[in-house]
């Protein structure tokens, strides 16, 4: 008897939990059958979003491929080494090895005077004047890459190199890279405040676009109320909404942003050609994409939220 | 099932729409509410539906004292409830049956039991041939009883009917008083407010009438002087 009872109540909770999910299903289902019923509302407000976060997107992208190039800077910072004009090229070969063996120094690469002369007549095109210089002014030059990118390393490096007596001049160009670094700093900084000022638009748009489908369905609400509806039940359709607005405007966002780059890469195609340079466009990768996915789809669930919490609480039947 | 302690609704703007009533209404007895429009009927229903909150005095429905019900526990006392609306209350986006099976899917019935008790309440009201159909190519009586199925679908203990006989013919007014009847018979509690008094007359049960608001007439057991004082 106690048996049978106990097992009556597990059969009950059971049913109980399929009819819970069974709800949650239909409720899902009767969002998407909402949205197919009014394709129009649907597609502006999806759009809306989309376009809203496609700006966000994009700038990340942009910020990602910055950072990507000035990665490349940055394993390639060098220290030029002008040597004495007195030096002979024996002695500067010989010092170019001694560098070499240097415990921070990856490898050097080693221009003599007459070589130097020879590039720059070269690329300058001032070819004849040079000719009639009486003698090379240019010095021996030793291009030394660190063994480390670690600025402070790099730093250490230079100033010891600087105090050799046979160097000239000891050259680190990181102004600029150090300029460059400041920028990509403040365009991070400004991502994450266009990020967040376009979430809270996201928020509004799901907000209201909910609070009027909470109008519009006033009549239905005040039923089921009568009939016994707890708020959960009458919420769940709604919050269901705002998920499907915020997952597809996510995806509108990724295509909107995904053809923009595509619109860029062909420019960047002849840049390469141009320049025998090897950049290569960074697009999402599917972390970023899932990122962006999950991130919309929150704030759809988060804005529906908000104007759920705040519209279906006070209608009451009278 | 019912009891009204010194009842009194105020609404905004000190109108009394209920002045002090006392009641009892056991489980699976049957009575009619009746009075001028304006009288109070409606109110009274509301307040055994936690629609409104009485101003002072207690109701009490299965002695669990309603002024006081928190928010998140009305879906649930709501549910051993059967309302009947005097302006239908149904959805027009839907069809029928949809209309009816509402409280079975609130209360998270599955599929085939959805349709069973339906088609069972359909049948019932005699409207199993229009499942299909959407109510408002239904005229006022098939209206109205599509709102009994409604009400009666999810089988509640207790019955609540305003005016559920409108604007129907005598001969509808009948059968739908009837249908009531029969459920009382099986043992729910029903109340019907309504101001058609020769059915009233016909059907023999006992009457509560109001009057502005206050209870000048009552066929059930009288508790009035047992309250005096003690409920306030
Ligand atoms: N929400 C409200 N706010 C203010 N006054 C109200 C409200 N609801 C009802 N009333 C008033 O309370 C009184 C009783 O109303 P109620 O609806 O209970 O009457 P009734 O007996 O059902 O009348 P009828 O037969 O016309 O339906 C009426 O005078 C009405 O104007
Ligand atoms: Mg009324």
């Amino acid at each position: 008897m106690a048996g049978s009872n106990i097992r009556r109540k597990k059969l009950a909770t059971s049913n109980r939990i399929s009819a819970y999910l069974l709800h949650h299903l239909q409720s899902l289902m009767f969002s998407l059958r909402k949205i197919y019923a009014a394709p129009a509302t649907t597609i502006m407000t999806v759009a809306v979003i989309g376009i809203t976060l496609s700006l966000p997107g994009g700038f990340y992208l942009f910020l990602k491929n910055i950072d990507a190039i000035s990665g490349d800077f940055r394993s390639s910072s060098q220290i030029s080494l002008f040597l004495d004009l007195e030096l002979s090229e024996k002695q500067a070969r010989a010092l170019d090895k001694k560098i070499s063996k240097m415990e921070l120094v990856d490898s050097t690469r080693f221009i003599s005077r007459d070589k130097s002369l020879e590039e720059f007549r070269q690329d300058s095109g001032f070819g004849k004047s040079i000719d009639t210089l009486s003698s090379n002014p240019l010095p021996h030059t030793i291009i030394v890459e660190p063994g480390e990118a670690d600025t402070f390393a790099v730093r250490n490096l230079l100033n010891s190199l600087q105090a050799m007596p046979e160097v000239k001049i000891a050259k680190l160009d990181t102004e600029w890279l150090e300029r460059l670094y400041t920028i990509i700093e403040i365009a991070r900084r400004s991502v994450v405040i266009i990020t967040v000022l376009f979430s809270c638009a996201v928020l509004l748009i799901i907000g209201n676009t909910i609070r009027l489908d909470i109008q519009n369905r006033y009549q239905e609400i005040i039923v089921t109320k009568l009939i016994g509806a707890t708020d959960a039940f009458i919420r769940r359709p709604f919050l269901y909404g705002g998920v499907w607005y915020g997952l597809l405007g996510g995806i509108i966002s990724w295509l909107i942003v995904e053809i923009g780059y595509l619109a860029i890469s062909g420019p960047l195609g002849r840049l390469n050609l141009l320049y025998k340079s090897d950049m290569n466009l960074i697009t999402f990768s599917f972390h970023d994409f899932i990122i962006l996915i999950t991130s919309s789809t929150l704030l759809g669930l988060a804005g529906s939220w908000i104007a759920v919490a705040r519209h279906l609480n006070q209608i009451e039947p009278t | 099932m019912i009891e009204f302690h010194n009842v009194t609704k105020r609404f905004e703007g000190g109108y009394e729409a209920l002045s002090n009533v006392s009641l009892k209404l056991d489980e699976g007895h049957m009575a009619f509410i009746t009075g001028h429009s304006g009288a109070g009927k409606s109110t009274l229903l509301k307040i055994i539906a936690l629609i409104e909150k009485p101003t002072r005095g207690q109701a009490l429905l299965n002695r669990v004292n309603l002024n006081t019900m928190p928010r998140r526990r009305v879906p649930y006392i709501r549910r051993n409830i059967g309302i009947i609306f005097q302006d239908h209350q149904l959805l027009f986006d839907r069809n029928v049956f949809d209309n009816v099976s509402l409280p079975l899917h609130i209360q998270g019935y599955r599929p085939q039991e959805i349709a069973k008790r339906t088609r069972a309440a359909l049948d019932k009201v005699g409207l199993l041939h229009k499942e299909k159909s959407l109510p408002i190519t239904l005229s006022g009586g098939e209206q109205q009883r599509v709102g009994i199925a409604r009400a009666v679908v999810h089988k509640p203990m207790l019955l609540l009917a305003d005016e559920p006989t409108g604007n129907l013919d005598p001969e509808l007014s009948r059968e739908i008083m009837q249908i009531f009847v029969d459920f009382n018979q099986v043992g729910v509690t029903v109340l019907v407010a309504s101001h058609d008094l020769d059915l009233i007359d016909d059907l023999d049960k006992p009457r509560i009438t109001l009057n502005r608001g206050k209870l000048i007439l009552n066929d059930l057991e009288d508790i009035a002087q047992e309250a005096d004082g003690g409920w306030q």
